[in-house]
């Protein structure tokens, strides 16, 4: 286990071991630098994990207090939890399922291309797809990808077989057990899946990447990696010059410590990241850390989402295997003729009893929740999940009264669903229905959005520092040394799920960083 | 830790209560009684829930010339629903929607199985036993870039 000084200054500090900090530590392990992650939550593995979706959610969510306001439906069903977001070792590729789309070329430059929309602050992004390419197949080949770079598809299981059958029917071409990054065969040292059905509780088997199994151990191995759990970043300090000196964090005795570091990256995810540089104002940075533009914690997306459950004559049994090994594509094609822009996928999803009680008609109760539980075993489900639109006051800010454990202000999640991502959702769901009628089902079911399990967009990516937050490769406008790793530097949040893209993103970020340390060290 | 407050008719009332609100007609008391149960905990450590359960229990008593748990299932639901949206019934609801449909039973009699790791997942015991649809294909052929 390497240690580092408090006072040397020479590390790489990362706020966060998630998909986004877990990938730019070790890349930069990897390269030889000395690394620093400082992760707010404990450092739990696959022993520790429990099958029970309550005990898991308690073990391992973001917990601490948040504050929600907007007209959003998740500020009236969920006040207090806006997002599912973990805290622990790994961040939350622990709970996340695997889905692995890539963005495409045109969501790159959505403002170009879906116009300018009333009510939204579209933005294209100051990179293309061609150039993230090379990071995008060093992500897959990283995460092991299945249908990509020879791995080998995911089998069909239970859920899915009624989800394709019914996309079959109704016309879709392109669905498939779907780039997932969970190894059907064993891979880069981690076995296959056993297809045990707890993916939103943590892989207990290791088949399933994460940074807890994946990154973090292998930037250990380099003797470069110093991981404090437990270790809360408060703020982040600067010098006259306007460099970051390092960070004040709390760590597990409660202690204030400083770390001091030649670069600081934030990988909070896209709530606490704001939050952090929020918190971080001083003389200088009077608004907040590299918020010159007042953009830090604007343009908060979640995507547009919703579930669809089919109730069957006969048994599905849809816990049983990976949970989102299925994907519908076909909907994801840019196409601005259906009454929205942007695109949304189809993808498999389970709950047990306990989750789908909860959230499928939140604070209901009844023989209307009571009838949908006795039919769980024939049920199937599926998550429409597709590019919701920024606009500059959906926002994450500092909440005026209510302060967490440490005394800090907690973060305010506002967000007001824009005409476009309603449209959107409404037609997902109507094309959700379509697919399980098409094979029969008794019943369909819409869920409303759970708690915010994509957050992207509150540091946004610009050309011109007036309009976002960091340069297209992460690098505050306002401070040369602070980088955003995670997927808050998100200028538009596409269709697909995030996380691929926010480890090829950080990948091509750790690249860069190097260059530009060794110019300023050698 | 369950407060001594409750009497022994309030539980029996509580669980009733539990039951109108989530009547499941294959269900045996057992989980009704343990989600009440951990109403009661629940409460034990929280003075005002307490305040709001024992008023809310009293105040549902008094709604017919009976006390609720004589009243027929229908009329039980009935009553219950006039208490929609109050902090009590709010309070119960947001505990018993989480204990009741954790309780490994509660799994058993909706066909759910539960914890799988122990046995090796689900990989031989019928991931894919799914019979009453063809076989899908699992990839396609061309990417979809547009
Ligand atoms: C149930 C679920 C299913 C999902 N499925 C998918 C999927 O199929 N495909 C997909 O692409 N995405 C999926 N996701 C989303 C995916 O998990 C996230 O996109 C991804 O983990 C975000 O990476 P990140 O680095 O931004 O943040 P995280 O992975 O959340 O990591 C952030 C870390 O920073 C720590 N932290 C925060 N503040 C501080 C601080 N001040 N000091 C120290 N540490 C701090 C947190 O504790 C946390 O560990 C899913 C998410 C959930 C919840």
């Amino acid at each position: 286990m390497t240690r580092f000084e408090y006072d040397d200054s020479d590390v790489v500090v990362v706020v966060g071991s998630g998909a986004g900090g877990g990938t730019v530590a070790n890349e930069l392990c990897q390269r030889g630098f000395k690394t620093v992650v400082l992760e707010a939550g404990p450092h739990l593995t696959g022993e520790d994990y429990h099958q029970d979706e309550w005990a898991a959610f308690g073990q391992m969510a973001w917990s601490d207090p948040r504050t929600t306001s907007g007209s959003w439906q998740v500020a009236t069903d969920f006040p207090g939890l806006p997002a599912w977001i973990v805290k622990a070792v790994g961040g939350t590729t622990t709970h996340w399922a695997g889905a692995c789309p890539r963005f495409k070329a045109h969501e790159f430059a959505a403002r170009s291309t879906y116009g300018d929309l009333d009510g939204t602050s579209l933005l294209d992004w100051p990179i293309t797809l061609s150039e993230l390419e090379p990071y995008y197949d060093r992500a897959e080949i990283k995460m092991g990808v299945t249908h990509r770079h020879g791995r080998p598809p995911l089998p069909a299981n239970n859920n899915y077989k009624v989800f394709a059958n019914g996309a079959e029917k109704v016309g879709y071409k392109y669905y498939s057990t779907g780039p997932y990054a969970t190894n059907a065969e064993p891979y880069d040292g981690r076995p296959a899946t056993v297809q045990d059905g707890f993916n939103f509780q943590g892989d207990k088997h290791g088949s399933k990447w994460s940074t807890l199994v994946a990154e973090l151990p292998k930037a250990e191995r380099t003797g470069n990696l110093d991981l404090r759990p437990d270790s809360h970043v408060a703020q982040i300090e600067h010098d006259a010059s306007g460099r970051a000196t390092g960070v004040l964090y709390v760590d597990r005795n409660g202690t204030l410590r400083r770390q001091r570091a030649a670069v600081v990256c934030v990988a909070g995810n896209s709530i606490e990241t704001p939050r952090l540089l929020l918190l971080s104002g001083s003389a200088q940075h009077p608004d907040g850390l590299a918020n010159s533009s007042g953009q830090v914690g604007r343009n908060y997306m979640r995507h547009t989402t919703g579930t669809v459950w089919g109730q069957f004559d006969k048994p599905v049994r849809m816990w049983r295997g990976e949970t989102m090994a299925g994907v519908i594509a076909d909907e994801s094609r840019l196409d601005t003729d259906r009454g929205f822009v942007g695109g949304y996928y189809m993808e498999t999803i389970s709950l047990g009893p306990a989750f789908l009680a909860k959230f499928i008609a939140p604070g209901r109760w009844g023989t209307p929740v009571t009838e949908l539980l006795d039919q769980y075993r024939n049920t199937a489900g599926m998550w429409i999940i597709g590019e919701d639109m920024p606009r500059a006051d959906n926002r994450v800010t500092l909440s005026g009264e209510t302060v967490d454990q440490h005394g800090l202000p907690v973060a305010n999640v506002h967000f007001d669903d824009h005409e476009n991502d309603v449209a959107m959702r409404r037609h997902g769901q109507r094309q959700g229905a379509a697919v399980y009628q098409a094979v029969g089902a008794r019943k369909t079911i819409e869920t409303p959005p759970y708690p915010s399990t994509h957050n992207l967009g509150t540091c946004r990516m610009s050309q011109r520092p007036r309009d976002g937050v960091v340069d297209r490769y992460g690098r505050a406008h306002d401070v040369p040394n602070l980088f955003i790793s995670d997927g808050s530097v998100m200028t538009t949040g596409a269709a697909a799920n995030p996380t691929l893209t926010i480890v090829a993103l950080a990948t091509r970020q750790a690249e860069y960083i190097a260059t530009e340390l060794n110019k300023t060290l050698s | 830790m369950a407060s001594s407050l409750v009497s022994a008719r309030d539980r029996q009332t509580l669980v009733n209560v539990v039951y109108a609100a989530f009547p499941h007609s294959t269900f045996p008391r057992g989980p009704y009684e343990r989600a009440a149960d951990a109403v009661i905990d629940q409460a034990g450590k929280d003075p005002r829930f307490l305040a709001q359960l024992l008023q809310g229990l009293t105040d549902l008593d008094a709604q017919r010339e009976v006390p609720f748990a004589e009243l027929d299932a229908d009329v039980a639901a009935a009553v219950l629903r006039g208490a929609d949206g109050t902090p009590f019934l709010t309070a119960v609801v947001d505990s018993v929607v989480v204990t009741l449909y954790s309780d490994p039973e509660v799994w058993e009699l909706l066909g759910y199985e539960g914890p799988s790791y122990e046995q090796g997942g689900y990989v031989d015991r019928g991931f894919d036993d799914l019979d009453w649809l063809p076989d899908p294909k699992i990839e396609h052929d061309e990417e979809m870039t547009a």
